[in-house]
């Protein structure tokens, strides 16, 4: 019986805290599941004009129970009262006592737990006569723990206008002196910079010094709460930098922010001026601006063209520096099937199939990463210094293939490698898949831009541009091995072979040098020198393993021997190639650093307000188009020349290491790699993309030198 | 020469032209939409270029939440739902609410609540691990978004212009959502294209 009235007393308060209804009025006091809130007041000299009257909403919250600030953060609403008073006395606005952050997740709110007055000065007019200041309160909060709930009371209260009420003048005592307080002789200037505004604050206490301040802006509806402000002390001078969100609904030019030291009570109140908000999505990244909606009425017409486009892409990527040793392999496997033509057309349309299917699931990898919302782009993977290293491992190992070190058919286990002799359309295949994993880097012309189109583009249609990217790369080949005659006119096979195969194995061990180069730029000399560890300890397995003209007992000990190398410096080698934190080395950094600056959207932005031309160079150092340029058409003397003459800002933007910034800023130009060439002008909100492979003339046309 | 420049130039920025509408870690009005792709409650996997051409709603929802109460138990929220999708507008629910949440709603749960609600909505996505809600910077029940047919976000923020959880406030309040939606269909700009949510914190799960 009682458990049950227990229940209906539950569900009476429930209902009531959930219906957002009223909870009953017990006078002064009303009491909910999360909070005990009390009216109270403070008038020690009674009730009269020009007396000092304060009125309070004393809250006291259930433990992990908080109510909001007046600015919630990034939910929440800010406690709401409404009074009805007699004629000629009126209640001013709630003094909010500096909040604390309380982050929900990964979500931040500003807000009270624990026993919180929020006071409210009342001022009597000489209208009011009477014995008594009848008061009535209607409160509105929302108290919130995992749950939110909406909660209001209404209160009411009785003052002897004659005598003193002064019974909680500690209460009131103690939220004053939790107020902020402004702060005299303080300076604050403010700049909206990139994704935040930049508050330089002079005037602060010497005391604070040096120390980390909690920053609360007062404004809900500009600042993203959930991430920190970042905040940097040069002297006497805090450099204090809130984020902007990018949803803000409001562009107020008067601002202020609460600064509270540590959980000292109280806090400072600091007003200040900002400029004329930018237009809403221009504040996350000035210089960003989105491609033109109108132009993509033109979507279907430039479908055909991106896969057009995509082709000819993968055409070029035959001729690219590294795609040319692997394709040499492929001449030697031509030129000793020449004549047996079903060998050659199977053997051609299983590369192709091999060369679809890899740039098929590269795609479908990219769509997945795509989905997740992951800031990636084409060349990604060389971001990765592991995956630099593997690659040039991978590249070592076919070197000293080709140099004879060891044969394939001695490494493999004896029924693969019988497999794939029997089997020499499966071989074709996976040539065509060696080839897809070395050209990656190279971002041939157009198709950064195809892929870029087919990063935005629904799925099959991102697949079918990636698929003719394929058929385009495995074109060539596909012909030669359907029309006998083109294979014909390749080189007889002869003695001539050999000496190419071995030849053929520099190119091989030159990537590996320029991937070592890469890889220095990521993790420096230490991993650098771990890589050249491995492929030695890698090179004494594969001669072990593959020379003829050992012993098999000597192979056991020796192959055990070299294993156990290989896997001591695998694990040594393993930290050194881990991601090194952002120290590493910029590319060129000091002799380009005269003319070409690093990059940020900061500097594009304030150079086209100066009226400057801006040109930024997106690069990477694995990307070698990139470098192509940046050696060739870039570094020509005369153009550095006049480009300065014109006053013209040289911008390099290195995507060598992962930078979410370059990506976003990539992605906004329709672009998911590099190379990319971007021209901005004064006044003119888009910039101007050139192509992937400069010249000289095409850069002084672009910036009109 | 030059001919040819300004062919390659003409090329790339139709190629370009399609490329708008690419994943960005924060949706930013004015900009690209994030993109996404995801599994709504019938187990289907729903993206947003699927609906290239067609205004796109973003719902964030939450049955727990005294707010989305609010606006489902007084036939608010379905009746901006009906009023959009029936003038051809796609509109997602999407559920951010972690699995350990005391009020996390199996997907078939949640979609029988809608309905008993006369929900109108196209799907709802179930976004347990919080990416999609993240992406969006989406932070309170409800939360909506609107996106054009070119994949551009034109609206951020909460339902309507008053911040409470009193029903009685529905009448006098602006409705942002349907008045995006209005000015969207007849091309005009949208007038408030971002304002501050109000409602529940969406429990993300940590």
């Amino acid at each position: 019986m009682s458990s049950f009235r227990f229940l209906l007393c539950r569900l009476a308060l429930l209902s009531l805290s959930l219906l957002p209804g009223l909870a009953l009025a017990q006078g002064a006091v009303v009491t909910t599941e999360q909070v005990r809130a009390e009216l109270v007041a403070q008038a020690p000299e009674g009730v009269e004009a020009g007396k000092p009257l304060w009125l309070g909403l004393l809250i006291k919250h259930q433990p992990h129970w908080h109510t909001y600030w007046k600015n919630p953060g990034d939910s929440g609403l800010p406690t709401m009262l409404s009074w009805e008073l007699p004629a000629g006395v009126s209640a001013g606005e709630i003094q909010w006592p500096v909040p604390q952050r309380l982050p929900v997740g990964p979500l931040v709110n500003y807000g009270y737990e624990s026993d919180l007055l929020l006071a409210v000065p009342l001022t009597v007019g000489p209208e009011f006569k009477g014995e008594t200041l009848n008061i009535k309160l209607r409160a509105d909060w929302l108290v919130c723990k995992e749950v939110c709930i909406p909660e209001s009371g209404e209160f009411s209260l009785k003052l002897p206008a004659q005598a003193a009420t002064a019974g909680h003048a500690a209460l009131f005592e103690a939220a004053r002196a939790a107020l902020p307080q402004e702060l005299a002789g303080a300076k604050v200037e403010a700049k909206l910079q990139g994704e935040g505004l930049r508050l330089l604050i002079d005037g602060l206490p010497a005391a604070w010094q040096g120390k980390t301040l909690q920053a609360f802006p007062e404004e809900a509806g500009v600042f993203n709460h959930a991430s920190a402000p970042q905040q940097q002390w040069a002297g006497a001078q805090l450099q204090l930098t809130l984020p902007v969100s990018a949803q803000r609904s409001e562009g107020p030019t008067r601002l202020a922010v609460v600064l509270r030291q540590d959980d000292a009570p109280g806090g400072l109140r600091l007003s200040y001026q900002t400029a004329a908000w930018p237009a809403l999505g221009e504040v996350a990244a000035p210089a960003l601006q989105p491609v033109e909606p109108e132009a993509a009425a033109a979507a279907p017409t430039s479908i055909l063209l991106a896969l057009l486009l995509a082709f000819a892409g993968g055409l070029l990527l035959n001729l690219m520096p590294c795609v040319f040793p692997v394709l040499s392999l492929k001449v030697l496997g031509f030129t000793a099937h020449a004549g047996e033509r079903r060998v050659l057309v199977a053997g051609g349309l299983a590369y192709t199939a091999g060369v679809v299917l890899s740039f098929l699931a590269l795609a479908g990898l990219l769509l997945v990463l795509r989905a997740g919302g992951a800031q990636l782009g084409w060349g990604f993977q060389l971001q990765s210094p592991l995956f630099v290293a593997g690659l040039a491992l991978l590249f070592g190992l076919i070197g000293l293939n080709l140099l004879g070190v060891f044969e394939i058919r001695m490494v493999l286990p004896g029924n693969l490698a019988g497999a794939r002799a029997a089997n020499p359309v499966l071989d074709h295949g996976l040539t065509g898949v060696l080839a897809v994993a070395v050209a990656s880097p190279c971002t041939a012309p157009f198709m950064g831009v195809a892929l870029g189109a087919a990063l935005t583009q629904p799925a099959p249609l991102a697949l079918a541009i990636f698929a003719a990217l394929g058929l385009g790369m495995a074109s060539p080949y596909l012909a030669a091995s359907l029309w006998p005659g083109l294979a014909r006119a390749l080189p007889r096979p002869g003695v001539w072979m050999r000496h190419f195969k071995i030849l053929m194995a520099f190119p091989m061990f030159a990537t590996v040098l320029w991937l070592m180069w890469v890889l220095g730029q990521q993790v420096g000399i230490d991993g650098a020198v771990a890589l050249l560890g491995l492929l030695l300890a890698l090179a004494l397995a594969a001669w072990v393993f593959g020379a003829t003209d050992l012993k098999a007992r000597g192979r056991t000990v020796l192959g055990a021997l070299s294993l156990a190398i290989l896997a001591g410096t695998a694990w040594w080698a393993w930290p050194a190639l881990r991601e090194a934190p952002a120290a590493a080395a910029q590319a060129d950094g000091a002799s380009a650093s005269e003319t070409w600056q690093a990059w940020s959207a900061d500097k594009v932005a304030q150079a086209q307000a100066e009226g400057r031309t801006v040109l930024v160079d997106f690069t990477a150092a694995w990307c070698v188009t990139c470098q192509f340029n940046k050696r060739g058409t870039l570094a020509d003397a005369q153009l550095v020349a006049d480009m300065r003459a014109k006053n013209v800002l040289l911008l390099r933007a290195d995507w060598t290491r992962r930078d979410a910034a370059i990506s976003q800023t990539l992605n906004s130009l329709g672009r998911s790699g590099v190379p990319v060439y971007a021209v901005y002008k004064p006044g003119q909100a888009a910039p101007q993309l050139l192509p992937e492979i400069l010249s000289v003339a095409l850069v002084r046309d672009a910036l009109s030198l | 020469m030059k001919t040819r420049r300004w062919m390659m130039t003409s090329v790339m920025l139709a190629l370009a032209a399609t490329a708008s509408g690419i994943a960005q870690a924060n949706a930013t009005v004015g900009q690209a939409a994030p993109a996404f792709s995801i599994t709504d409650s019938q187990g289907k996997t729903v993206s947003l270029a699927d609906f290239k051409g067609k205004h796109v709603v973003l719902e964030w929802v939450n049955p727990g939440c005294p707010f989305v109460k609010k606006h489902y138990d007084s036939g608010n929220m379905p009746g901006t739902q009906k009023s959009a999708t029936g003038q051809g507008v796609v509109w997602l629910a999407v559920s951010s609410t972690a699995k350990s949440a005391g009020d996390y709603k199996p997907p078939a749960e949640l979609e029988a609540w809608m309905k008993s609600k006369q929900s109108a909505h196209s799907a709802t996505l179930m976004d347990d691990d919080g990416k999609l809600g993240k992406a969006y910077g989406a932070r309170t029940t409800p939360h909506l978004y609107l996106i054009d047919p070119a994949g551009k976000l034109i609206y951020a923020g909460a339902i309507d212009s008053k911040p409470t959880a009193n029903p009685a406030d529905i009448k006098t309040a602006v409705n942002y959502v349907n008045q995006a939606v209005g000015e969207a269909l007849s091309g005009k700009p949208v007038s408030q294209p971002a304002s501050t949510p109000y409602g529940c914190s969406i429990k993300y799960a940590s």
